[in-house]
């Protein structure tokens, strides 16, 4: 084939590619004279329940394998399977059965692999029903806002409640970190605060909350930012230890939180610590600084623990049978709800297509989480200083609870996140 | 005063654990001119191991057996995937024990599960009076067992048959060769050596706060000690890691208060920088070997 030909050959296919409109499928009638496009199809699912029903394909991109958030990644992803699983058997959505099986890939915790596999799997899905990390979902960002792909982030930064594409659930770090401070100013009198803080805009947002919330009640505020690794925590300690602040807002991971509490503890430190959610991992309990743990720290969360009685968290316990208990299964139970009404509201308006579950997404007044986040969760109506979620709650460390900890403050909205005006991302 | 004794016991005691580390590369390096960078997988794997085998061995007795599994594991991968790369490329090599690297750690991963595991040290946090200042016990003993395993390697290879065979290796391979010395044996001892030092520093990190998937990557402070001592040198490996563990925690202590303006964090940059210093002075490190080639 001479080169002109070749050439030729090459920009017909080029064209042909791009009259496709990059991965979507051209809208179709489906099932129930639904409108469907990417990742519905009229055949059942590959493990269908009911063979006669459709298949809404929906992808995950987690952390599965040799990332650093693993021991999270895997509880949300089995969750989210059983998750799904529950709805299938309860008849599906408009017609169809949901998988959340064929499509799930490993990112590793790297935002160019995240962004590899997720070119992999855009044109065979509807939307992810997880998308792990925020630089790692950063990476995809505008291309899920071309494609319009619903995402369920599983990270709780408070970029996601300014990207209408993207649907979280609970509140974000910044927020809960504002809540936190709010509660120590309140029940524990504490006239300082340190926000220790890993790179990046988990622990960044963390300790632009901590920070707002320090001004805002008068506190005196210092911001440490650490390194992950057991190794690197000197730095944080020293601060820590010569800086002698009446709180630490940490947003770390779970050793490195243990080290910098069992270091700082066994140095004589006295003040108090508040980790979000990610710090926590019930093996800390087991740990040689679990005395200081025990007598220093408390965990804020975006919603309640495993063995919390509601309806959601019941079915989700027995959704899950025989596993050890771990609120990754909690988080991944609770990230599906608001895709689930999304679903079922984008099939009543009979439009199952990107941009139809787009357009549900926006008509979402309100998710029923079955008693896992209170009413007013979820709504994603109005700008996103209406619709973020102000609540958090703070757990205590107990050795006898499944998860390792106790309820000590049920959810609450601090004075600082009530006046907070949400017009941007915290961080930035 | 106080301050500063606590900080230079902190140094040698997390010093310890990288020239442990440092020497593994060291000895593999030597023998195979391969920097191996599979040592940190070793290292999880070794800490997990013991996690799993103290409660019914008692710690002691899990780490000497971890140590051992390890250093069997470290040799079975060496006769297994490094063997039939002998006369290629050492980049090639190298680049092979990251695939090595990925495997085990993701295998080992598996066996953590879900929550941060404990290997069940009787220290924990616990402190003794030294020089009328308490420090705490761990640091004493990484800083002990690290003498105690350099003193041993130091006669091994000096009085030992097998020892005076790595040496020769070490030295050239082929009259080593001439001489009747296995320098496949050599090559998969010295990674059997480098994996059950792996395996003894990764239960030292694991004694603050456990093992979790992410303790790898205490392993790459071991990089800076040895370039810092040189790679061809022990007693280099062992003087780097503890000159980077001492660094570290005397910048991490002072700094904020001498130095602010050097930013926050400079502790972990600190190492790195007198990396660059010494490199400066001595290209191939304070106690590594100058290299004479024929141009």
């Amino acid at each position: 084939m001479s080169s002109t030909r070749l050439a030729a050959v090459f920009v017909a296919l080029l064209a042909l590619t791009s009259c496709r409109g990059g991965d979507g499928a051209a809208p179709a009638e489906g099932k129930g004279g639904i409108k469907v496009d990417a990742g519905v199809t009229s055949d059942a699912c590959p493990s269908a329940v009911d063979k006669s029903k459709g298949c809404i394909y929906l992808g995950t991109i987690s952390d599965l394998t040799e990332g650093p958030f693993k021991t999270l990644a895997v509880p949300i992803t089995d969750a989210q399977k059983a998750f799904w699983k529950r709805v299938n058997d309860q008849g599906g959505i408009g017609g169809y059965e949901i998988d959340v099986t064929t499509y799930v890939k490993d990112n590793k915790y790297l935002p160019q692999i995240h962004n590899q596999v997720y070119q992999e799997i855009k044109g065979k899905i509807l939307a992810l029903t997880q998308t792990l990390g925020s630089p790692t979902t950063a990476a995809i960002l505008p291309d899920l806002e071309n494609t319009q792909m619903v995402s369920v982030p599983a990270s709780w930064t408070s970029l996601w409640g300014h990207e209408e594409v993207v649907l979280e659930s609970g509140t974000n770090y910044c927020i809960e970190s504002m809540n936190s401070v709010d509660y120590a100013a309140d029940k524990m009198g504490v006239k300082s605060v340190m926000a220790v803080h890993l790179a990046g805009d988990y622990g960044d947002d963390a300790a632009a909350g901590t920070k707002l919330a320090a001004e805002k009640r008068g506190l005196t505020f210092t911001n440490v930012t650490t390194q992950t690794g057991q190794d690197n925590q000197g730095g944080a300690i020293d601060a820590i230890v010569s800086g002698k602040p009446d709180l630490v807002i940490l947003t770390t991971g779970p050793t490195d939180a243990a080290v910098i509490i069992g270091q700082t503890a066994a140095r004589g430190f006295t003040g108090r610590f508040i980790g979000t959610s990610p710090t926590w991992n019930p093996g800390l309990l087991k740990s040689p600084a679990a005395p200081a743990i025990k007598a220093l720290y408390m965990q804020s969360a975006p919603w309640k623990a495993w063995n919390t009685e509601s309806v959601g968290h019941t079915a989700m316990r027995a959704a899950l049978p025989s596993v050890t208990p771990n609120d990754g299964y909690t988080a991944g139970w609770v990230w599906a709800y608001p895709l689930k009404a999304a679903l079922q509201k984008a099939a009543d308006n009979k439009d199952l297509t990107r941009a139809g579950l787009l357009n549900a997404v926006r008509q979402l007044d309100s998710v029923d989480y079955e008693g896992m986040l209170p009413s007013g969760a979820g709504k994603q109506t109005g700008s996103p200083n209406d619709h973020v979620f102000r609540q958090s709650l703070i757990y205590k460390p107990d050795d006898a609870a499944p998860t390792g900890v106790s309820l000590v403050e049920e959810f609450f909205t601090g004075p600082t996140a009530k006046d907070f005006k949400f017009d941007k991302p915290c961080y930035q | 005063m106080d301050e500063f004794v606590q900080s230079l016991v902190r140094g040698l005691g997390t010093g310890s654990i990288y020239s442990l580390l440092a020497l593994g590369f060291v000895i593999i390096y030597k023998s195979t001119q391969v920097i191996s960078f599979a040592q940190p997988a070793f290292m999880l794997a070794g800490a997990v191991l013991v996690s799993y085998l103290a409660p019914a061995t008692g710690f002691f007795g899990a780490v000497a057996l971890a140590a051992v599994v390890i250093a069997f594991l470290a040799l079975g991968v060496e006769r297994t995937v490094l063997r039939p790369m002998v006369g290629k490329p050492v980049f090639v090599v190298a680049i092979i024990t990251i695939g090595v690297d990925v495997v085990v750690r993701v295998v080992t991963n598996a066996f953590i599960g879900l929550d941060v595991r404990q290997v069940g040290d009787p220290w924990g946090l616990n402190t003794v009076p030294l020089l009328g200042v308490d420090v705490q016990e761990r640091y004493l003993v990484m800083f002990a067992t690290t003498a105690v395993v350099t003193a041993a390697l130091f006669a091994f290879f000096r009085y030992s048959r097998v020892g005076l065979a790595m040496r020769a290796v070490s030295y050239d391979q082929e009259v080593a060769l001439a001489q009747g010395i296995s320098v496949g044996s050599v090559f998969a001892l010295s990674w059997a050596l480098a994996g059950g030092l792996a395996a003894l520093a990764g239960v030292f990190v694991a004694t603050g706060a456990g093992v979790d998937q992410q303790l790898w990557i205490v392993a790459l402070k071991a990089l800076p000690a040895i370039i810092l001592g040189g790679l061809e040198s022990l007693g280099g490996a062992v003087i780097g890691g503890l000159a980077v563990g001492v660094i570290e925690s005397l910048f991490g202590t002072y700094q904020g208060d001498v130095a602010p303006w050097l930013g926050p964090n400079f502790a972990l940059v600190a190492p790195y920088a007198l990396m660059l210093l010494v490199l400066l002075v001595r290209p191939y490190g304070l106690f590594g070997k100058r290299e004479v080639e024929r141009l």
